[in-house]
């Protein structure tokens, strides 16, 4: 079972290639497809059943396997696989919510010219994200890391033909390529200091305190992996290309950029904790990143109404409490959040697919009323949005959030007030998406009546997932079992407990939920938005500050001009400058030695070469008849070698 | 004659061939497959054998007379036959001018893998000698095989008074190496003679570097390479170009880093010059070449360059390196010679064949940019991790000079590779026609291209096995 857990990570690799080459044409009437289903079935089956052994308590050790790849000198790579218990956790989150999409997409991307091509991406994205969580080498890691970016690329700009997908792909991929730069600077310092990749023997080196290695390594290191993680998870500075990102198929957005492959940035620092425990700085760094990105977009996430977008808002707000976490010593609380908010993120983003299946628009304010054309996809979808705004003492949601916020209110009482109001804006704008979208009176009725419930292909995952993120959270909390699976073997140190926070904590929770579902059904309850409006009327410079995001686009679109000007700049000084001087006036040097040098030739050289060439010229005649494919002149030359080395030989 | 069984594979085999050859005047023409499969049938029971002595050194290695199985030969007789073994499934699917004496050419292959495998075993130079004349009358019929063809027949005859010339120099120093220390045996005149001080031993020395020098296309002896490679059946050329090489230099390991270790000559620096000398030769020649085989018969002249450099190194480092590289070179450059075999076959050997190969087979031209790519060197293909290693012998020996020379040969070779490459995917093919490689040739193809795609990703367990290899017995 565990020993072949590798297979986990590379069937899918094989599946997908399979599928990209196995067929020529490629229709919706192609049956390859299904194989990449029953692959990540098999997939989630066999991680299903490592998490069983988990339980078991089989992983009291990690199970950590390698075998030599190839050595440089002193140093040897591996290939191996480590699996603890947040690692199995991640394999079954991501093996589920991979196998959900494919069956959803079955429906979804029904009909679509690149049906085939499309599943093919699909298991190559899970087999790079499935790898990366299995891997035992930071090296591999990043390999598999780039290997997710690639992926996402492509999937964002599946529709190609359109511009803004090609756009928003290529956003996505040099923003966090970006980031991808400090996860390498990160990694060639760690090489410098500690000489290994291995994820078992790095935390020893760190351990080992600061007569072993510098105190600025850790932060250093933090630092960077950081960076590199703020790419990959959409955090403060580098999330700018999330919302664009939604211009992909919408499982993809579910698949990707909600669950699975920005989760990887938080991964990474729960990966490297011992780098963060190491040094109080970075950790400081996690923590206020993660608080900073959660604030901000769940500001900008009240002023936009295409509803992929706010739930990709809504993502960069998760990962940041996720970050958060880490950052204030909740390992247990941040892998919580991550695996229950994998859950229910993605059954909102097909839930929000389904919808726009129906209505073919992504502009809330043409939706509306649509609660009664399709209840199955409104039901999950309410379900979804309780577990996201943490429903009090009910839905998987609540015990996560609430559990970050009892590591933070330990770290900081200022944090957790503002990751309080954080929580009561995250209430608020889900509220006002599920209002705005499924009550009141249909806004485009045209729309409205063509509207209808989508297949049960689509509606059957909304289901699981909706069950899942209602039961999730208290199966998991009951009687501490994912505290214990996360620290079997991991042993990460918990710097808070629970025991030791005060009892209105929750309270406090609860009021932040009442709250933001109060301000929502206020505002947007009714059918016809006035006070909404006015509201935005009067409070216009803030609201065009959150629709510009903060001017972070504008920021990194002056980041590019400005490089560009350099650019440019330094060809000017280049093409006038060192042209003109170095290489122009090189030349004219040149010229004039040479008008020199040619007076001096022709009259004294020439005489004497004029003598020599003739003797040149009939060489070079009898040379050019004997050196087409002549043997015996290459066996002159044989032999004149010969004797030249042997002349060497003997003179020494 | 002490010892005589453990030259089984070698006997056996050579039966098999003259065999082979005696059934070819039996057998009718249309049946002459047969001798084929026989043959291929024969090279990997010999590969089975091998793989005996390899597992068993106890009882299957050892010392005798005038020959001696240790590690180092059982890896390069292995070499030789697997290389026997891709030539023949090249062979049943190359176009040939008329169908008549398979048995004489298969018998003539396995016969000349019989003298490589004895050459890599021979500790003394009458053996070495026997050895090398099998080599070379074998080679020589196998390039003139094509007797209708005038070119064939001129490059067999080139190569000819070439290996002649070359064997006369090398007899003569033999004779001189005998003069000079009173035995032919390369084990015994070690302790009584102090050799730097000798010209005639130096001389006799440099006379069969010469011998050896011609079989690995060393320059300045490399001349008859491109006439005869061009010439050739390109099977035969596949196997010229891969089999009395490696053989060969197995050979130069065994004698000059071993037995009369050069650097105890102080020849280190003549030698680094020719090794220097070879690839740049090989490289800037390749550049201008128009006939795919050409182009392929300077590329393996200047591998042979680079795999020099382990031989310049002298140490186990670069032992190991020309083991590995060795192993690599087989598998890619048959490759190579395999996808132009399969373009050859329909449109000659010319460069433009390949234009737009990739729109008329995909995948033949993906193998072949594989194949190509790993020649010139880049990750993750498996020439990446030979050359790695062998520039990394010449830098850790202190040979910087050598160490820079090879890298800027292996840049400049990415051109003529990419050339290729290039007209595969970027120029329009002249005709629609598809490429269909037979069984054979596919076969051929499909493990040559595994293995240099899994020992380029995962060259651990290929290492290890080198590592072991690398030790020699007396």
């Amino acid at each position: 079972m565990l020993e072949n857990a590798h297979w986990i990570a590379l069937l899918p690799l094989i599946a997908s290639v399979i599928i990209l080459l196995g067929s020529r044409e490629d229709t919706e009437k192609s049956r390859l497809p299904w194989l990449g289903i029953a692959v990540m079935g098999w997939c989630l089956l066999h991680s299903l059943c490592l998490l069983g052994q988990a339980v078991a308590g089989k992983l009291e050790e990690p199970f950590y396997r390698t075998l030599p790849w190839f050595r440089f000198g002193a140093y040897e790579m591996t290939l191996g696989v480590l699996i603890d218990g947040t690692a199995a956790f991640m394999l079954c989150v991501v093996t589920l919510v991979s196998f959900l999409v494919q069956v959803y997409s079955l429906g979804y991307m029904h009909g679509d010219p690149r049906f085939k091509r499309y599943y093919a991406y699909l298991s190559f994205f899970t087999a790079s994200m499935l790898g990366l969580v299995i891997t035992s080498s930071l090296f591999i890691f990043f390999a598999c890391w780039e290997l997710v970016g690639v992926s996402s690329y492509l999937l964002i700009g599946f529709w190609f033909e359109k511009d803004a997908p090609a756009y928003a792909g290529k956003k996505a991929f040099i923003t966090t390529k970006l980031g991808d730069l400090g996860f390498y600077a990160g990694l060639l310092l760690l090489f410098a200091y500690t000489g290994t990749f291995d994820l078992r023997l790095l935390p020893t080196h760190f351990a080992m305190g600061p007569e072993h290695m510098p105190e600025w390594v850790p932060a250093a290191v933090g630092l960077l992996l950081l960076f590199g993680a703020a790419g990959k998870s959409a955090q403060v500075p580098l999330f700018v290309w999330l919302p664009d990102a939604m211009e992909g198929p919408t499982p993809v957005s579910a698949l990707i950029h909600a669950a699975t492959m920005v989760a990887a940035g938080v991964y990474l620092v729960a990966r490297t904790y011992f780098v963060y425990q190491a040094s109080p700085l970075a950790m400081d760094a996690v923590a206020w990143t993660g608080l900073v990105t959660a604030m901000m977009a769940a500001t900008m996430a009240v002023a936009v109404y295409d509803i992929k977008r706010v739930l990709a808002f809504s993502t960069v707000s998760q990962l940041g409490f996720m970050m958060m976490a880490l950052g204030v010593g909740g390992y247990t609380s941040g892998m919580f959040h991550l695996t229950t908010h994998a859950f229910f993120k993605a059954l909102l983003f097909l839930g929000a697919g389904s919808v726009i299946h129906a209505v073919h628009t992504n502009d809330m304010r043409q939706m509306g009323g649509l609660s009664k054309k399709m209840p199955a996809t409104f039901i999950t979808m309410v379900i979804g949005t309780l577990a996201i705004a943490g429903f009090p003492w009910a839905f998987s949601g609540w015990y996560s959030k609430e559990a970050i916020l009892h590591d933070v209110y330990l770290r900081s009482p200022l944090m957790w007030g503002l990751a309080l109001a954080t929580a009561a804006l995250t209430c608020f704008y889900m509220f006002r998406l599920v209002f705005m979208t499924f009550l009141g009176p249909s806004r485009d009725h045209p729309r409205w009546e063509h509207a209808g419930e989508s297949p049960s292909v689509m509606t059957v995952p909304l289901w699981v997932l909706a069950g899942l993120s209602v039961f999730s959270g208290m199966l998991l909390e009951h009687g501490g079992l994912f505290a214990r699976l996360v620290h079997a073997g991991g042993g990460e140190a918990e710097s808070a407990g629970l025991a030791a926070a005060p009892h209105w904590l929750g309270w406090a929770a609860v009021g932040a939920f009442a709250a933001g579902l109060a301000a929502a059904w206020r505002l947007y309850g009714e059918g016809d938005f006035a006070l909404a409006s006015s509201l935005k009327n009067n409070l216009q410079p803030l609201f065009t500050v959150l629709e510009e995001r903060y001017g972070f686009d504008r920021f990194f679109l002056w980041l590019v001009r400005l490089s560009d000007s350099l650019a440019a700049a330094l060809h000017w000084l280049d093409d006038h400058l060192l042209d003109a001087l170095f290489v122009d006036g090189w030349g004219l040097l040149t010229r004039a030695l040479a008008e020199i040098h040619g007076f001096f030739d022709d009259f004294f050289v020439d005489g004497a070469v004029d003598g020599v060439g003739g003797v040149t010229r009939d060489a070079g005649g009898a040379l050019s008849r004997l050196v087409r494919g002549q043997t015996q002149e290459y066996l002159l030359y044989v032999a004149l070698a010969v004797s030249l080395f042997a002349t060497f030989i003997m003179a020494r | 004659m002490e010892n005589l069984s453990l030259l089984l594979p070698e006997i056996a085999l050579s039966g098999f061939a003259l065999l082979l050859m005696l059934a070819d005047v039996w057998i009718p023409p249309k049946h002459g497959r047969v001798l084929f499969h026989l043959a291929l049938l024969a090279a990997a029971a010999g590969l089975g054998l091998l793989g005996l002595c390899a597992s068993n050194p106890a009882a299957y290695q050892g010392v005798g007379t005038l020959w001696t199985v240790d590690p180092l030969s059982v890896f390069f007789k292995i070499l030789v036959l697997a290389s026997a073994v891709l030539v023949l499934l090249l062979s049943v699917d190359a176009k040939r001018q008329d169908e008549h004496h398979l048995g004489t050419y298969s018998g003539l292959i396995l016969l000349a893998s019989a003298g490589m495998m004895l050459l890599v075993s021979a500790v003394d130079l009458v053996m070495v000698f026997l050895a090398l004349e099998l080599i070379s009358i074998s080679s020589f019929v196998l390039t003139g095989f094509e007797r209708g063809d005038q070119r064939s027949s001129e490059g067999a005859i080139k190569y000819f008074l070439f290996g002649a010339f070359s064997t006369a120099v090398m007899v003569f120093g033999l004779s001189l190496f005998y003069g000079a220390t009173g035995t032919t045996h390369l084990l015994k005149p070690v302790p009584q003679y102090s050799y730097a001080t000798s010209t005639m031993f130096l001389l006799s020395c440099l006379l069969m570097l010469v011998g050896f020098g011609f079989k690995v296309s060393m320059a300045p002896f490399h001349f008859w390479v491109p006439d005869a490679y061009e010439a050739a059946p390109t099977p035969v050329t596949t196997f010229l170009s891969i089999a009395p090489k490696v053989a060969g230099l197995a050979m130069l390991l065994r004698v000059f880093t071993r037995l009369i270790p050069h650097p105890a000559l102080e020849l280190s620096a003549l030698f680094s010059f020719l090794a220097m000398l070879t690839m740049t030769v090989g490289n800037l020649t390749a550049l201008f070449q128009t006939n795919v085989k050409r182009l392929l018969a300077y590329s393996s002249i200047a591998q042979a360059g680079y795999m020099l450099i382990g031989f310049v190194t002298a140490d186990a480092l670069g032992r190991e390196g020309v083991l590995l590289y060795s192993l690599v070179y087989l598998f890619m450059n048959t490759g190579a010679f395999a996808v132009a075999i399969a373009v050859g076959n329909e449109e000659g050997y010319g460069l433009e064949g390949f234009d737009g190969l990739a729109q008329r087979n995909f995948g033949l031209a993906l193998v072949m940019a594989f194949f190509l790519l790993s020649l010139a060197g880049i990750p993750p293909m498996a020439g990446f991790v030979g050359k790695f290693t062998l520039f990394a012998a010449a830098v850790q020996g202190g040979f910087y000079g050598l160490a820079v020379v090879a890298v800027l040969n292996s840049v400049v070779s990415v051109y003529y590779y990419m050339l290729i490459a290039y007209r595969m995917f970027f120029v329009p093919p002249r005709t629609e026609r598809p490429v269909a490689p037979g069984l054979y040739l596919f076969s051929g193809l499909a493990l040559a291209a595994i293995a240099v795609l899994v020992i380029g990703v995962y060259p651990e367990p290929v290492l290890s096995v080198v590592k072991i290899s690398a030790e020699m017995l007396p």
